[in-house]
């Protein structure tokens, strides 16, 4: 017995070192071919799951027409493929095309140490015209940016997206509104929720668990109540957040709590769950992405359902406008030695052509803003809202002090702060963030 | 009479107890496993645990769709690799702080096991770093050593425990027979501490398959990825391929479940002491 | 057991092999994060700024939020030592008392563990929907008609109990499986010598198994208490650290930082966080020790 499983244990131990070495060997070939190959082949990273095999095809024509190999490897979930560039980055691996999925601040690091290439210059040999002009708003920096980064354009956006209310319109029908009428301003929006609420339906949901979608909803009503200039004052710390419009705002989320207009459980809901909500008729309204368009068709090809504006407040100053999701863009390594390459091939994949592939393979908007003709209605709908989004600022809130807005809507909607109490939370926060800067 | 009743009525809370927790245990399976052979409409708008009809094909799509095939052999390399040198090098170690005396014992142990203390979210890029630096990075080798050292706090505590327990009389009557420290350790102690070795091997074997970050920020080449590369295909920031994914969870849960099928018959008495002498 | 000096030598190289990949792959890593720690750097930038002890200074002092985050895995820790382990303990129990069927119970009970957090995720929210969830259905027609639209991990109330069940759910197969180990490596003939002076079950459980166990009990409570203190995915997946940070575990603090450009300060966060366990440990180890003499 004793002497039996002794043997075991070494014969696995010599199975072990074995399979070490070989493994060593086999690496030390590998090694050597892989870097052969890669001298002429740009490699592109991204997270785009559903968008693999469309990149795969057009990847093969272009090779086809050119003879220039382009290789796209897919790393998802998000948090996945941050964590690989993010390694990457720290040992300049990064490969030639890629997107390092972080807020502007984070973006000017990568371009000043060099890993993102300046398109400026390309992109004004015609390039930036096929474009929606929103489209590039995320990609480029400003004159006389926070971040002291040479003004000009970054990135290359492939589609575009933004948020928009969805509505379910046999649940609308069901609650005696009107299905092509959705609600306009915040008036009609509430007694549209206490409607369908008095019909037994949910009237909203939306991943308010993910933070940023709760404080999307909300930046939507402050730039329809500050502007553009009143934004840059509240950064700048001129505007106090218990600034009685900020109150404003909050008390929003206030009112469609006393209504019982949110789903239950939305603040921890995460969107692909809200997502689920709404495509069973669980909810009559969702604020979420165009992206839903696709996800809806796939958990409900039945859904019957239109989109609309974020409602609007009758006495705003400024127009409300609706947050753009930057979409998905792509950037260029500023280090590879297949620089150029990288963004010939970026310039061929924005082509009408391409582009027009691309949405109708992957329901997305696309950012060429001739390809979007043979689009379902509501895509169409969503690209025209794309004019509407938010403008480029040329500086971003301290992402603590967001984060203390997200967090204090949270404890709005579950009724553990009351709104002047949120508001006073948000802004001694700002305080302290001022004082470190 | 008396004692079989109360005998009887033990057992039957015994039961009670076992099937209601296992109950808990199973449904999931259950559901992954309903899940899997639906539509992924299906999934969403009906809630009844027996899919409409049977899509069988989920498996195949899922197999071929995740290129399983060429995956599954890296996994069970490094698993086997991985597995089989954590627990020769941590036994060797473990059996010492338990046994044996040496300088600076115990701070070299708290020092060794200081690493499950200690998470760092961010911990690979340092690692990432040091691979870069040994050449090591984009290699089968680089991921293997990563995996090794991961699991060495872990096992070098766990038997480190189990050796300390072991009666001593037997290992001291075998170094009076001119038994070398080696020996008693290869020829004695280690077979002993049978089920806590099967222990560390179940545990582990269940770490490294399912370990994926890290393979993902050291490999270039993916024809060197473990399996849990191929589940990516199913995930995609919005899109979720929920059949496809549960198929494709089931066919990378089912090594595991044999391996532990196998191996858990060891967690069972050693040879004991008295079997030993007798 | 007495050893000469050669001899200690000689031992050694029975943990050389260890102690060398820990140097390099371990300590190495780990020293280069504290170094970290006292700089202020955004993971990318190609210039650091050494800031000395202020990151620290902020974290222990002006950090609210990191605090309540340890207090929340603190309750958690402390549900799982006391429930989740006396759960694997009582079913290693019953499972060794040889009964019929023993095996398929051991292959059941470590069941969630090799479950995909996917699935745990999926499959738990199912259970606590407020609309539509199991234990809602289950628990209304009960007759508990208040728990109607109860949403268990959006109220203040029941969202961290809520995520700790799940957390001892997918945990209590590990104990299980080495309290198992454990028993199955007490000498039967102290059970016979026991037996032999007479003493029934109870007195044997109470004086053989218990103290045979105690090493086992403090290995597991120490890897408990990691485990449960360093809970992520399962938050991260189910509740995303909400309701308004109700359900915020340190690793969702420190991994939020991280995300935010902020890999000097998620670093002296993790060296905090990693220092108070270490001492939580070491109490641990001295308490045990205490009990076994």
């Amino acid at each position: 017995m004793c002497r039996k499983s002794i043997k075991v244990v070494l014969k696995v131990f010599y199975l072990c070192i074995a399979m070490f070495v070989i493994s060593g060997c086999s690496n030390s070939n590998k090694g050597t071919t892989d870097s052969e190959k890669n001298e002429d082949v740009v490699k592109v990273w991204h997270w785009m799951t559903d968008r693999q095999e469309a990149f795969e095809k057009l990847a093969n024509d272009y090779f086809a027409q050119t003879g220039v190999k382009v290789v796209f490897e897919n790393y998802a979930p998000s948090d996945v493929y941050r964590n690989k560039i993010t390694a990457a980055a720290s040992g300049d691996m990064l490969p030639d095309i890629y997107n390092p999925q972080s807020d502007k601040k984070e973006l000017s690091s990568y371009i000043k140490a060099g890993y993102i290439a300046n398109l400026t210059k390309e992109m004004n040999t015609g390039w930036k015209d096929v474009f929606f002009e929103k489209a590039l708003v995320s990609n480029s920096f400003e004159e006389n940016n926070e971040w002291r980064v040479e003004p000009g354009i970054y990135g290359v956006p492939l589609d575009v997206s933004s948020l928009m209310i969805y509505y379910n319109k046999d649940l609308f029908k069901q609650a005696g509104l009107d299905p092509e009428k959705p609600p306009k301003t915040w008036k009609e929006f509430i007694s549209a929720g206490n409607k369908l609420r008095e019909a037994g339906i949910q009237p909203f949901v939306s991943g308010f668990g993910e933070a940023w979608l709760v404080g999307a909803f909300a930046m939507s009503y402050q730039w329809s109540l500050f502007g553009k200039q009143g934004i840059i004052d509240t950064i700048d710390g001129k505007i106090p957040y218990d600034d009685p419009r900020w109150l404003r705002i909050f008390k929003l989320f206030e009112e469609m709590r006393d209504n019982k207009m949110f789903a239950s459980g939305i603040v921890t809901m995460i969107n692909k769950d809200a997502e689920r909500t709404f495509a069973t008729g669980r909810a009559a309204m969702a604020f979420n992405g165009s992206w839903g368009v696709n996800v809806y068709k796939a958990m409900n090809s039945a859904l019957n359902y239109g989109i609309m504006y974020p409602p609007t407040l009758e006495d705003a100053k400024y127009p409300l406008l609706v947050f753009d999701c930057g979409g998905s863009s792509l950037f260029v390594n500023g280090n590879s030695p297949r620089k150029d390459k990288a963004i010939a091939f970026l310039r061929w994949l924005t082509q009408k052509e391409q582009q027009t592939y691309l949405a109708q393979a992957t329901l997305n908007i696309p950012s060429n803003k001739e390809s979007g003709q043979n689009l379902p209605e509501i895509l169409k709908e969503f690209s025209n809202s794309i004019s509407k989004t938010f403008e480029n600022l040329p500086k971003l809130e301290a992402w603590q002090v967001t984060n203390y807005i997200n967090l204090n809507l949270q404890s709005v909607i579950i009724g553990e702060k009351t709104v002047s109490q949120a508001v006073a939370e948000v802004q001694s926060e700002k305080v302290r963030q001022m004082k470190k800067r | 009479m008396n004692m079989l009743k109360k005998k009887s009525f033990l057992d039957i809370i015994t039961y009670v107890i076992l099937i209601v927790v296992a109950i808990t245990c199973i449904f999931p399976v259950f559901w992954m496993l309903s899940s899997s052979l639906k539509t992924n409409e299906e999934i969403f708008k009906n809630m009844s645990l027996l899919p409409e009809t049977w899509q069988w094909g989920n498996y195949a799509e899922a197999f071929l769709k995740a290129k399983f095939g060429m995956y599954f052999l890296n996994s069970l390399f490094y698993t086997i690799v991985g597995v089989g040198a954590i627990v020769i090098i941590t036994s060797m170690a473990a059996y010492a702080f338990a046994r044996l005396e040496f300088w600076g014992k115990n701070i070299l142990f708290f020092l060794l096991i200081s690493t499950l203390l200690i998470p760092i979210p961010g911990a690979f890029v340092p690692l990432y770093l040091l691979l870069k630096s040994l050449h090591l990075l984009d290699t089968r080798t680089g991921l293997l050593l990563c995996y090794i050292s991961g699991g060495i706090a872990f096992g070098l505590f766990l038997l480190k425990s189990f050796f300390e327990d072991l009666p001593k009389e037997i290992e001291e009557a075998a170094l009076i027979d001119g038994c070398s420290r080696f020996g008693i350790y290869w020829k004695i102690a280690l077979p002993l501490a049978k089920p806590a070795v099967a222990t560390l091997v179940i545990i582990q074997c269940l770490n490294i398959w399912n370990e994926f970050l890290l393979a993902l920020v050291v490999l270039q080449d993916t024809s060197k990825m473990p399996i849990q590369r191929g589940l990516m295909v199913f995930q995609g920031t919005h899109m979720t391929d929920y059949p496809l994914l549960m198929a494709g969870l089931t066919i990378a849960t089912v090594p595991i479940v044999i391996i532990y099928l196998l191996l858990q018959k060891h967690i069972v008495k050693g040879i004991t002491a008295g079997a030993v002498k007798g | 057991m007495i050893s000469s000096r050669k001899e200690k030598t000689f031992n050694l190289l029975f943990i050389v092999p260890a102690l060398v990949l820990f140097l390099v792959f371990n300590l190495y890593p780990l020293l280069r994060t504290i170094q970290l720690s006292f700089f202020e750097w955004n993971g990318i930038d190609k210039d650091m700024l050494f800031i000395g002890f202020a990151q620290y200074k902020h974290i222990i002092f002006s950090n609210p939020a990191f605090w309540k985050s340890m207090w929340n895995a603190a309750y958690i820790t402390l549900l799982c030592l006391t429930l989740q382990n006396g759960l694997a303990l009582l079913l290693a129990i019953l499972v060794n008392r040889q009964i019929k069927g023993e095996n398929i119970f051991r292959v059941i009970f470590f069941l969630p563990p090799v479950l995909s957090g996917i699935v745990v995720g999926l499959i738990w929210k199912f259970i606590y929907d407020g609309n539509f969830g199991i234990l809602n259905t289950c628990l209304i027609s009960l007759g508990f008609e208040q728990f109607k639209d109860f949403a268990w991990l959006s109220e203040i109330k029941t969202a961290l109990s809520s995520v700790a069940v799940v957390h001892m759910w997918k945990g209590f197969g590990y104990g299980f499986i080495i309290f198992l180990a454990g028993l199955q490596t007490i000498p039967n003939e102290l059970y016979e010598s026991a037996e032999v002076d007479g003493a029934n079950k109870w007195q044997q459980f109470i004086n053989v198994t218990v103290p045979s166990m105690i090493p086992v009990f403090t290995m597991v409570s120490v890897l408990t208490v990691l485990g449960a203190m360093q809970i992520f995915d399962l938050i991260y997946s189910m509740t995303q650290g909400g309701p308004a940070g109700h359900t915020d575990v340190p690793i969702t603090k420190i991994y939020q930082y991280m995300n935010n450009g902020e890999f000097g300060y998620s670093t002296a966060m993790a060296v905090v966080f990693g220092m108070l366990l270490l001492i939580v440990s070491l109490i641990q180890f001295y308490v045990s020790k205490k009990i076994k003499n």
